[in-house]
């Protein structure tokens, strides 16, 4: 059995073109001369990326070698951050992810202060599948990871501004805060979480539970099953590039 | 015809360079253009968006087939595609069996990808550079849904990212549609994905609670 196939036929008019221009990596270091950090900080980003069976090994080495500088990195990651423009949201995004990673409790601050940074006006009105509302709400929420690591590290600072943010305007992100002081936080922190939400009429946001993913319904089957005969396996995911 | 230029952003965090040192590899190049809806659209692929040059991860051809790597090999157990195990074994099964024919073009920046009828997707700039690596499989795998017979059927909840009150929205969890199925296989690359770190899995989480708290009328009430 064949699946119907278009052919190569030859374009009457011609297809769409496209011309790229490259960039070597996306940080200016503005702020910092210490080329050995900024060298640090550009391979953690890059290790984020990897593939292969050694690819969270790598990344850890990178990230140990960074922790290694003291929270100093902080300042110097933060400062990146607010330099990038501010449609390089997968940029941004990583080094964001760079700070909820090294965990110094120094971080709570610079997380806040992402968090609570006002989100510009949607760019795609028009679009249901492209948002720059939703990259921006999920550098937030990458961040409110981050308060809820040091929070259960016991960072009191950390609990307060999780508290802090569980008013904020976005759903996501209060529904991060939520969950995260529920999971993380004192009894009193708790308590005065309630509190907050029963005064906004937001009790029903602890309803919504983290779970795991297979106690949660899975789609049931496909369309459909394809004979073992007819089936075209896949070539083992390590052969390595070949060789020119 | 359209021409578009594009100015490349940082291929670290987005995954594309590590998965292209791997896809460089003629079996990688030959599975994924006769699986997954390439073959067939030479044309479409040619002029600026890698036919000629599969392995440079700058252009889009390249970065469809990091997608593609790891729609295919983020289960541990990749042989297994049985419709029995987790979707993150059989997506993509699913996408060779929905995608006939996959073709790319500029866009107008209002989607990231579309899907025709009779087995065509259509993906845009948006696919190959705001997306990072699991991103673009996740993609695949929602347009495949679409391909499988279910549009969205509902609008967006109020205070949506996506929009409150827009149409582009499933329902319900129990609809099955393409944000479920999106959704649950970015959940299951966090929570089992092989081949990959932590911080990409993280991502994939964020992506995926996004989806669960905005794309359903009704909030699924669970989170990942």
């Amino acid at each position: 059995m064949l699946r119907s196939k278009s052919t190569d036929t030859p374009f009457l008019a011609g297809p769409d073109t496209l011309e790229i221009q490259q960039e070597e990596h996306p940080f200016s270091f503005r702020s910092s001369k210490d080329e050995k950090l900024n060298a640090s900080v550009v391979e953690a980003v890059n290790r984020m990326g990897g593939v292969g069976e050694d690819a969270e090994e790598n990344y850890r080495r990178a990230l140990s070698s960074l922790r290694n500088r003291g929270p100093g990195v902080l300042d110097v990651i933060a400062a990146e951050y607010e330099d990038l423009p501010e449609d390089s949201y997968l940029d941004r995004w990583s080094l964001v992810q760079l700070l909820v990673e090294l965990r110094y409790p120094e971080a709570v601050k610079p997380l806040s202060r992402i968090i609570a940074a006002r989100i510009p006006a949607e760019k795609f009105r028009k679009s249901h599948d492209m948002s720059t509302v939703a990259e921006e709400v999920m550098i937030r929420t990458t961040a409110v990871e981050g308060l809820v690591r040091l929070s259960a590290d016991g960072v009191a600072e950390a609990q307060e501004a999780l508290l802090r943010h569980a008013g904020h305007r976005t759903f996501s992100i209060r529904r991060a805060c939520v969950q995260g002081l529920m999971q993380t936080g004192t009894d009193d922190n708790k308590r005065k979480l309630r509190r907050l939400l029963k005064e906004r009429k937001e009790e029903g946001l602890l309803k919504i539970k983290q779970v795991n993913v297979r106690s949660v319904p899975q789609p049931i089957g496909g369309r459909f099953v394809v004979p073992p005969q007819v089936k075209s396996e896949a070539p083992p995911p390590d052969l390595g590039a070949t060789k020119e | 015809m359209a021409s578009c230029t594009y100015t490349v952003p940082d291929k670290a965090a987005s995954g594309d360079n590590f998965y292209g040192v791997v896809i460089c590899n003629q079996v990688y190049v030959d599975y994924f253009w006769n699986t997954y809806g390439f073959s067939g659209n030479k044309a479409y692929w040619d002029d600026g968006w890698g036919w000629d040059d599969c392995c440079n991860t700058s252009k889009p051809l390249a970065r469809a087939f990091n997608g593609c790597y790891a729609l295919t090999y983020s289960a541990s157990d990749y042989l297994n595609d049985s419709y029995s195990a987790p979707i993150l074994n059989w997506g993509r099964r699913y996408v060779r069996e929905n995608i006939d024919d996959l073709r790319c073009f500029c866009g107008d920046g209002t989607a990231i990808a579309r899907s025709k009828s009779g087995g065509l997707v259509e993906v845009y700039l948006g696919f190959f550079y705001s997306k990072d690596v699991p991103g673009r499989a996740e993609t695949l795998i929602h347009e495949s849904r679409h391909q499988g017979g279910k549009p969205h059927d509902a609008n967006f909840p109020s205070g949506s990212v996506f929009g409150s009150g827009k149409s582009g929205a499933d329902s319900s969890w129990d609809y099955e549609g393409a944000w479920m199925y999106g959704a649950l296989y970015l959940w299951w690359y966090y929570a089992e994905g092989a081949r990959t770190t932590s911080a990409l899995r993280e991502r994939a989480r964020q992506r995926g609670n996004l989806v669960i708290d905005n794309a359903f009328a009704t909030h699924p009430g669970f989170s990942i």
